[in-house]
Parts: C-alpha cells; sequence; structure tokens
C-alpha cells in the first residue's frame, strides 16, 4: 500500500545517540493526515524486534532470549537511520543488535491516542451501543441462515451486529436437531457446560432447571453461577406453542444499567458493589453439580465499564454471603433494577425456523408462559458460543475484508 | 422477649428432661428476626425481606430444580412480620407475613445461612471456594501433594483431596497413571469434563519442527501462563507423561506467582501498582485444522478483584502482542516492573523431571511453568498429553463430593 505514495522524499534521517537517548522514538509519516510523526518507546521497540534472533515467524511470537536477561534500565539507542522512500526504520542498539521495522508494521502499532482507539474498536472489540425497549425496531437486524453458511460477509454483519447490539434474528432456518450446531461450527465450537453442548427447552413436568417447565419464565440471564459464564445464547424455534403464550422478552441490561447510573447512582454503587451468591444443584446426564458463583448483579471493569450482568430470580442462591445491613438495601436496589428490566423489554414470539442469538453477559431474556397440547408441544433447541471464539471469528473476517480492500 | 419465651417454654419440661429449647423475636418493627437457636448458642439475625424471599413452601420455591418461583413482579422489599411461632418437636420456625403469607423454615436450614461473620467465613472458604496459601520454590517438596492414579480414580476421598490440594496450593502430582493416550480424559471426565480451546480437547506436547505454537518445540519454554489470550482462560492444566526424554533437559519448572505477587506487592508496591493497572494485549494468531484464528485478551499481569485477591496472573513472553495499547509514557515503567516480575520468578522456580506414568496437575490461573530445553532421538521422543478443566466444574465437583461426605458422617 506505501509504495503507492508519490510524495517526494527528503534526504534519508540520521541520528546518533550517546549516553542519554531519548525513551521515544519519533518517525515522520507522510501518510500521517494531521502530519503527526508516529511515536515508540525504545524498550517497545527493542522487546518487539522483528529478526529471526528475536522473533520466530513460524509462531507469530517473540522469541524469550532477550527476557532470559533483561535489564530495561540498560536498553539504548546507539544509531537511528529512517529511510523514508523504502519506508524503514533501522536502529542499530548499544549492545550491537541491529532491528529494522518497516512502517506498515509501525503505522499498526503507533501509540498516538488515535491509532490505540481505532485499533481498540475496528479491531479488538467493537464497542457496545446501549438500547431501550423503544428502539428495539431500529437496532434490530435480521439475516437468514442461508447466507450466514454461505456468505462470510453476512457472518461478519451478524458478529458485529452481535458484539454492538447484544442480539439478532436469524430466519429461515432447517427444522432440524443441529441448526445450531451448524451456526456455531461456522463460528468456531460450541460451548459445553453442565447440561452438555445443546439443550432442549420444553416443558418437561418435574424438571431440573426451572426453564424446562411451561411456567412464565422471569427475565434472566443464562448461567450466573458460573465464573466462565457462557457468552452467547442461540436459541432455535423447532416448533412454537399455539397457545397466546410462549413470547420472548429481551431488555438490555447495559441500558438499564445507564438508567439506574444516572437517576438512581446508589442503588447502582450497591448493585456494583454487593456480591451475590449464584447457584445451581442438580444433575444432568449422571454428573451432579453444585455450582456456585459470587458476583454483583453489574460488574463494571477498572475503567467502568460494563462486562457483564447477572440476573436470575430461580439461580440466585439462598446463601446470601453479606454483611446482614447491606441486605436490605441490595434487595430495594434489586427490585428498581428487576422493574426497570421490565419497563424496557422488548416483547416478540420467534416462528419455527427463526434463531435468536443475544448476548448473554449483557442481555436479560425471558418468556411468557404457555400452554402446550397434545397436537402442539413448543420446542427450542439452544446451545452457547463464548465471546473468545466470537471475536476472534470477527477479527479473522475483518482481517480479510481490509485485505481484499 | 425470646427470654420470657424459654422461660416458658422450660416451665412446660421437667427438669429431668431439659432438652435444647430455641426460640424467635421479631425486631425492628418486624423487618428483622432473631433466632436463639437453643440455650447454649448465640443469637442468630436474619434480615425478614431475605426470609420471605427464601419462603420454602412449594408456591414460592421449586423443589425438584432446587430454585426460587416467587413472583418478583409483586415482592414487596417492605414486607413486615408480624407473627412468629416456634416448633420445638419440628424444629421449625413459622412467620406470618404483612402479605399474609405463611412460611416455615427449619432450624438447621437457618443455621447454614446465618449472617453472623464466622457463619459466613467458614461457608465461603470450606465450602464455596478453599481459601489459597501462597508457596516459595524452596517449600515445594512440602506443599506438592502425591497422589495415586488408581486411588483417584477409584476412591472418592482420594479424588476429594487432589481436587482440594489443587484449590489450595495449585498443584498436585498424580502417580502410577497407564502409558495409554486416554489417561487425561478418564481424569477429566472423572471430575466433569474437558474444556476445549482453540486447540482442541486434548493436546500433544512434542517436538514439532515448524510447528504453529512455541509449546511444540524443544526449545526452552520459559516460565508462562496458559493461553493468557482468553477471556475465559482454562483454569487447570493435566499433563499426563507418557514418555519422558532421557537427554539432559526436559524438566518442568513451576513457580507460585501468587506468592511473586505477595513479594512485589510488599517489598516493591510499586511494581505490583502498575502490573496490577496497566493491560496489556495477550494474542495468539495462527490456524488449527485448518481453522484460522486471531485471540486477544487485554488485562494486566496482576488481576485483582476489589477486595485486593488475586484473581488472574498473565504472563507469556511469546503470547505477549507486539500491539501495547497503553498511554505511551506508561510503557517504560511497565517494562522495569515486567522486568522485575520475571526475575523474581525465574529465581524462585522449582525444577524437576516427571517420570512416565506421572501425571502433573496445577492452576494455569496462578502457577508460571515451563520446561528446560531438550534434545529427541529416533528411539527416545518425549511425549505428553494435555487437557484442561475448569474451575467452575472442578470446585462443582469438590462440593458435591463434600457434600456426600457430610451425609455420611451425620448417618
Amino acid at each position: 500500500m506505501f509504495q503507492l505514495q508519490q510524495q517526494q522524499h527528503g534526504p534519508e534521517e540520521e541520528h546518533h545517540f550517546e549516553q542519554d537517548s531519548l525513551p521515544l522514538i519519533l518517525v515522520p509519516d507522510e501518510s500521517n493526515q494531521l502530519g503527526l510523526p508516529m511515536q515508540f518507546p525504545d524498550i517497545w521497540l527493542r522487546d518487539n524486534c522483528l529478526c529471526s534472533e528475536c522473533y520466530l515467524h513460524q509462531t507469530r511470537s517473540r522469541l524469550p532470549q532477550l527476557w532470559q536477561h533483561l535489564d530495561t534500565k540498560r536498553i539504548r539507542v546507539y544509531h537511528l537511520n529512517i529511510d523514508q522512500k523504502q519506508e524503514i526504520l533501522y536502529i542499530e542498539w548499544n549492545d550491537g543488535h541491529r532491528s529494522e521495522y518497516p512502517f506498515c508494521w509501525l503505522r499498526e502499532r503507533d501509540f498516538s491516542l488515535a491509532n490505540r482507539s481505532h485499533y481498540l474498536q475496528n479491531f479488538y472489540r467493537p464497542e457496545p451501543r446501549h438500547w431501550s425497549g423503544t428502539e428495539f425496531a431500529l437496532i434490530q437486524k435480521e439475516f437468514l441462515y442461508q447466507d450466514l453458511i454461505s456468505n462470510n460477509d453476512e457472518l461478519q454483519q451478524w458478529l458485529y451486529q452481535l458484539a454492538v447490539y447484544g442480539m439478532a434474528l436469524i430466519k429461515e432456518a432447517p427444522l432440524e436437531f443441529d441448526v445450531v450446531r451448524h451456526l456455531c461450527n461456522r463460528v468456531g465450537f460450541m460451548r459445553r457446560t453442565t447440561y452438555g453442548e445443546e439443550f432442549s427447552v420444553r416443558a418437561q413436568p418435574g424438571a431440573s432447571n426451572y426453564a424446562y417447565l411451561a411456567a412464565p419464565l422471569p427475565l434472566h440471564t443464562d448461567m450466573p453461577y458460573f465464573e466462565y459464564k457462557p457468552g452467547v445464547t442461540l436459541l432455535h424455534t423447532l416448533e412454537q406453542s399455539d397457545s397466546p403464550g410462549g413470547w420472548n422478552l429481551l431488555t438490555d441490561a447495559y441500558h438499564v444499567a445507564d438508567i439506574l447510573k444516572q437517576q438512581y447512582p446508589e442503588q447502582f454503587r450497591i448493585l456494583t458493589e454487593t456480591l451475590v451468591d449464584w447457584a445451581d444443584i442438580g444433575n444432568d446426564n449422571q454428573l451432579e453439580f453444585h455450582n456456585i458463583w459470587r458476583s454483583p448483579v453489574i460488574n463494571v471493569d477498572a475503567d467502568g465499564r460494563y462486562v457483564r450482568i447477572n440476573h436470575s430470580i430461580p439461580q440466585r442462591d439462598s446463601h446470601f454471603n453479606v454483611h446482614p445491613e447491606q441486605v436490605r438495601p441490595w434487595y430495594e436496589a434489586m427490585a428498581l433494577f428487576v422493574r426497570l428490566a421490565h419497563e424496557q423489554a422488548y416483547e416478540f414470539k420467534t416462528k419455527p425456523g427463526d434463531v435468536l442469538t443475544f448476548n448473554n453477559l449483557r442481555l436479560v431474556h425471558g418468556r411468557t408462559g404457555y400452554a402446550d397440547t397434545e397436537q402442539n408441544v413448543r420446542h427450542i433447541v439452544g446451545g452457547f458460543l463464548d465471546w473468545d471464539i466470537v471475536y476472534s471469528r470477527w477479527r479473522i473476517l475483518q482481517r480479510s475484508q481490509t485485505a481484499d480492500k | 422477649m425470646w427470654i420470657k419465651r424459654l422461660g416458658r417454654a422450660l416451665a412446660h419440661v421437667p427438669e429431668f428432661t431439659f432438652r435444647r429449647q430455641f426460640s424467635g423475636r421479631i425486631v425492628n418493627g418486624g423487618s428483622c428476626i432473631e433466632v436463639l437457636p437453643d440455650s447454649g448458642s448465640s443469637t442468630l439475625t436474619f434480615p425478614g425481606v431475605w426470609l420471605r424471599d427464601n419462603c420454602r413452601c412449594s408456591t414460592c420455591f421449586h423443589d425438584s430444580s432446587q430454585s426460587r418461583r416467587l413472583d418478583w413482579d409483586k415482592f414487596d422489599t417492605n414486607i413486615q412480620a408480624l407473627a412468629l411461632h416456634t416448633d420445638e418437636s419440628k424444629q421449625q420456625l413459622q412467620i406470618t407475613w404483612s402479605d399474609k403469607h405463611k412460611s416455615n423454615y427449619d432450624l438447621k436450614w437457618l443455621k447454614q445461612r446465618s449472617f453472623n461473620a464466622s457463619n459466613r467465613r467458614s461457608y465461603l472458604d470450606d465450602f464455596y471456594r478453599p481459601r489459597t496459601r501462597h508457596w516459595a520454590g524452596e517449600e515445594f517438596q512440602q506443599i506438592a501433594a502425591k497422589y495415586n492414579y488408581e486411588q483417584v480414580m477409584q476412591e472418592d476421598a482420594v479424588l476429594q483431596q487432589w481436587l482440594q490440594s489443587l484449590a489450595v496450593y495449585g498443584v498436585a502430582l498424580l502417580r502410577g497413571a497407564p502409558l495409554d493416550e486416554g489417561v487425561v480424559r478418564r481424569l477429566a471426565e472423572r471430575v466433569g469434563f474437558i474444556r476445549r480451546t482453540t486447540y482442541g480437547e486434548e493436546f500433544i506436547v512434542q517436538a514439532k519442527p515448524g510447528a504453529q505454537n512455541f509449546a511444540y518445540l524443544s526449545e526452552p519454554l520459559p516460565l508462562h501462563t496458559d493461553l493468557p489470550y482468553y477471556e475465559y482462560k482454562p483454569s487447570v492444566n493435566i499433563l499426563h507423561c507418557v514418555v519422558q526424554t532421557e537427554s539432559k533437559g526436559g524438566s518442568n519448572l513451576l513457580v507460585d506467582a501468587f506468592h511473586i505477587a505477595d513479594r512485589l506487592r510488599s517489598e516493591y508496591p510499586e511494581d505490583f501498582e502498575r502490573l496490577q493497572r496497566i493491560q496489556v494485549d495477550w494474542n495468539d494468531i495462527g490456524s488449527e485444522d485448518g481453522r484460522e484464528f486471531h485471540n486477544i485478551w487485554r488485562a494486566p499481569v496482576i488481576c485483582v478483584d476489589a477486595e485486593g485477591q488475586y484473581t488472574r496472573i498473565n504472563h507469556s513472553v511469546p503470547q505477549r502482542d507486539s500491539h501495547f495499547t497503553v498511554p505511551i509514557e506508561q510503557v517504560q515503567p511497565w517494562y522495569e516492573s515486567y522486568a522485575r516480575f520475571v526475575r523474581l520468578a525465574r529465581s524462585d522456580a522449582h525444577a524437576f523431571k516427571t517420570q512416565p506414568g506421572d501425571v502433573l496437575t496445577f492452576n494455569n490461573i496462578r502457577l508460571l511453568h515451563g520446561r528446560t530445553g531438550y534434545d529427541d532421538t529416533e528411539q527416545n521422543s518425549r511425549y505428553i498429553v494435555g487437557a484442561y478443566l475448569d474451575w467452575d466444574i472442578i470446585y462443582s465437583r469438590l462440593r458435591v463430593l463434600k457434600k456426600k461426605k457430610a451425609e455420611q458422617i451425620t448417618k
């Protein structure tokens, strides 16, 4: 790409560094629209030398030699040379080692704020956009099953929609049991849980899980009792109930968290700080389990971003390991969360052949009650994907799309 | 008030058949309940709203799924207890609520859920997740427990001990396993199931020239954790030694990085602060079975939770991305602190060599592991079969075993 540039280049820039070298290396780049030089710390350049002694191309990874005896204070640039024509930065280090860095590689790793933000949002993980129940029609997007299976652009858009808005509806899937598995394999692989890989949601009297009953299923996230909670839920409708019930409910709980943060800061604080015990006790396929995970309803990272929502009335443990004085304020804040989540819920009913997919770390979902008849039994097949796998696949697609352009 | 009740209750009991008595009372205008399990113990206080939320009747609780079915759309957080009754023979507490609902609670059930600090502490340490104990390299021989593979497979008590050792110390060695490739799967299925990654379920560590992953070379493998580039990093490493190299190298290196973090925290607080704050990009780019991947996860080297407890260590020279998306002025200080971490870890590493039939198991969230270089020959090529287990699955199994044992004891 950089070979296409036609500007005149100045003479090669040469610099000698004696004892007190600047820790920052500035590399002028004529392709930079603001005319700003690229900037790199010297130690980072040394650490990321691309020569075959320092970097193993076949594994695309750093070799360990440098780190066997790394003295961070001694590393210095001895001689630096920027070839603007070839677009290569040459460095000779004070230990005699020589490195060279092509501009195309450097540009992607420039430490400017603009480049870092661009990388994080367009490659690491797209920024989520939160939505209220009334905005549902604007953000929701439908994909055709066949398109996702055969077309990589469609696949990429589905994963992007999931990452940004947390939900997408897939239409016209065949009425076969393995649709969810096919979709997961198209992305990577299914996430196994204590309930196996695929699961069937069908009314089962005496079920060991509350979701397997025909009663209304209030808004919840799946499996809050796992530290490694499944990232994306896929629900394929094979048969839908003809009864007036069986409606899906979906709420963007990050939006509910936004409302709390703005209008009820004290309740927000309580829900982000109080550790709640989430639990699931039972057995499936002869595997007995007693899962517990303690974490708040709203989980934020060090930068204050939401990373996970936990909510489930049936899967909240009767053990509540907090100071007794924290109990009542938590209940009050939680009741507010539940009320707001309800108000923000969007209601719709999937049809046979629909696959509803959503971010299980972010959205709360539920179902109104239904009545099965002998002729008509609601039947949903579900499965999970993890975000590690989803983002990896999205990056591969993003990379090949950028390469095509 | 319960003293009065106790007095009344005692009045009915002839002295020679003195039994344990329990009593309760409503306090704080109905918002709290105090329970005195028997004359010798201290009072247990329960918030009324929690009791109402955890009513055990079939309308509020679904027994076969062991879960709450109370309708929270109508839940009143200002609920008040209006009346209280204790049933000595059934050892039950009955409460009548302001929403006219009646609830019964077994005393035993209440005691297990007491909000007293000591009860909460012991529930968390003995049942939720055992408290970890950190160790220096020189303590390795004392803390590293060894179990017989067949006993782990046959006896629940030994299985429990193994998992407990893993939870507390982060490492345990199983000996006497057969030399077939199914060992790691059988072991994982004795606990739950294998955690799958981009590299599949079982993996084979064997020198492969031209390998896509650095671990599949015979070079020395410096200390690292596996798969730091996953948000859901695999929890426990199971490495079954099928063939060990007769050459000089091939030794395992292990370090308790929680101990290194302890040292940094007390001796080099500035380095500790940087390493637990500054986010590092960890990555893995490649393909396996024709499937391309580009994994990235951004997280500090030392991850701590809101209470300052370590939740995870990330370290890998090869899997640290050349992308480093932090403000430029943080870079040099971070390198200095990280180099200190690497030096401390290396000088604390304990080296040992597993033998064919050994299964080394360790906590990949916490320990660093490595390997010295070795030379394969045509007659002797080092062959390790590995797999992962997740803590969610291990802790669940450990709890089920502990409950069973407790039930046997009470029987």
